[in-house]
């Protein structure tokens, strides 16, 4: 059983890596202008309340980043343009999700390098020298030296 | 290297720069973001004033510009800063355009507090729409912008002004105080 755990193991990974995959690069499908301004809305912080998203929050400030966004939608921006128009306004602190992918794979990066990490230390257990047979006679130094005391107690 | 070894500097490379990035995080001011127009032209804008005037960002155009977004329900931060304005038209009204923006906010309450805490005189524009407040990236009053007289936004302060950082932003802009 343990020799199958360490496949099973690097075989689930292969598999959830390979979901990753397929969920990651699925074309996804054209959004109509209102989608997409809705989407963009929900990935833009509204700069005057607390962790709520534009599409989500009433205030003001929110409804006017809407309209613009609408706006710069409707003049032929695409989406990425619209995003760092905002973003050369406020900063990248507008946007609620971090706008380079690699982050993204940090996580997955961190498993597999916990998985490499676990995959080298059972390989190490299994490939240490066997324990010394118990019993072995100590050196002669040793013995020289419980005469020495054994010989004082004697006196 | 010997893996025992390799633990050990597990916990200097790894536990504490990552402890002391959460620690940091704690003590962060959410209300403070660095602007990124500093540094770049200030974004145009045309709007109405409270007394019907019609204001562009042109009018601004040859001398340095305070803009200072406020609000009547804004208190007691833009009280605390409103002396430091009608000083600062008092002393620098000819050398520099102050204009204030209303963020959020109805004419008429703008209007008393204008009427009790002191009216300078400077313009203050409505934007009803909260348009002009989005184009300078303001996340709530009051906040400060100081343009130069090429028009170039130098330094942004947010939360009331007092006399340090009035004189900073005076500084950045080719005001001396």
């Amino acid at each position: 059983m343990r020799g199958l755990a360490l496949p099973l193991a690097l075989a689930a990974l292969l598999a959830l890596a390979g979901l990753v995959a397929v969920d990651a690069l699925r074309p996804s499908p054209a959004l109509t202008r209102a989608e997409q301004a809705r989407q963009i809305a929900s990935e833009l912080r509204c700069p005057d309340c607390q962790a709520l998203s534009v599409a989500e929050s009433r205030t003001a400030s929110a409804a006017a980043i809407r309209a613009e966004i609408d706006e710069l939608l409707a003049a032929g921006d695409s989406p990425d343009a619209v995003r760092s128009h905002f973003v050369e306004r406020y900063g990248s602190w507008i946007l609620l999700a971090p706008s380079t992918p690699l982050v993204w794979w940090l996580p997955v990066l961190g498993l597999l390098a916990g998985a490499a990490a676990l995959t080298a230390w059972l390989w190490r257990g299994r490939s240490l020298p066997p324990m010394p047979a118990p019993g072995a006679p100590p050196n002669e130094r040793l013995r020289a030296r419980v005469r020495e005391e054994e010989a004082e107690l004697d006196a | 290297m010997p893996p025992g070894r390799l633990r050990w500097l597990l916990v200097p490379l790894v536990v504490v720069p990552l402890s002391w990035l959460l620690f940091a995080g704690l003590g962060r001011n959410p209300t403070d973001a660095p602007s990124p127009l500093i540094g770049k032209p200030l974004p145009s804008f045309a709007d109405t004033t409270l007394v019907g005037d019609q204001f562009t960002s042109a009018d601004l155009a040859g001398k340095p510009a305070v803009i200072n977004f406020w609000a009547s329900y804004c208190i007691p931060s833009c009280v605390e800063e409103h002396p430091f304005l009608l000083g600062l038209q008092a002393d620098h009204g000819a050398d520099l355009t102050l204009v204030g923006v209303l963020y959020n906010d109805a004419p008429n309450d703008a209007l008393s507090f204008l009427a009790r805490y002191g009216d300078g005189g400077w313009p203050n524009l409505l934007d009803a729409s909260g348009r002009i407040a989005v184009e300078l990236g303001v996340s709530g009053p009051p906040e400060t912008f100081f343009v130069d007289a090429d028009g170039i936004v130098r330094g942004r302060h947010i939360g009331p002004l007092d006399a340090a950082s009035l004189a900073a932003g005076l500084a950045a802009i080719g005001v001396a105080s």
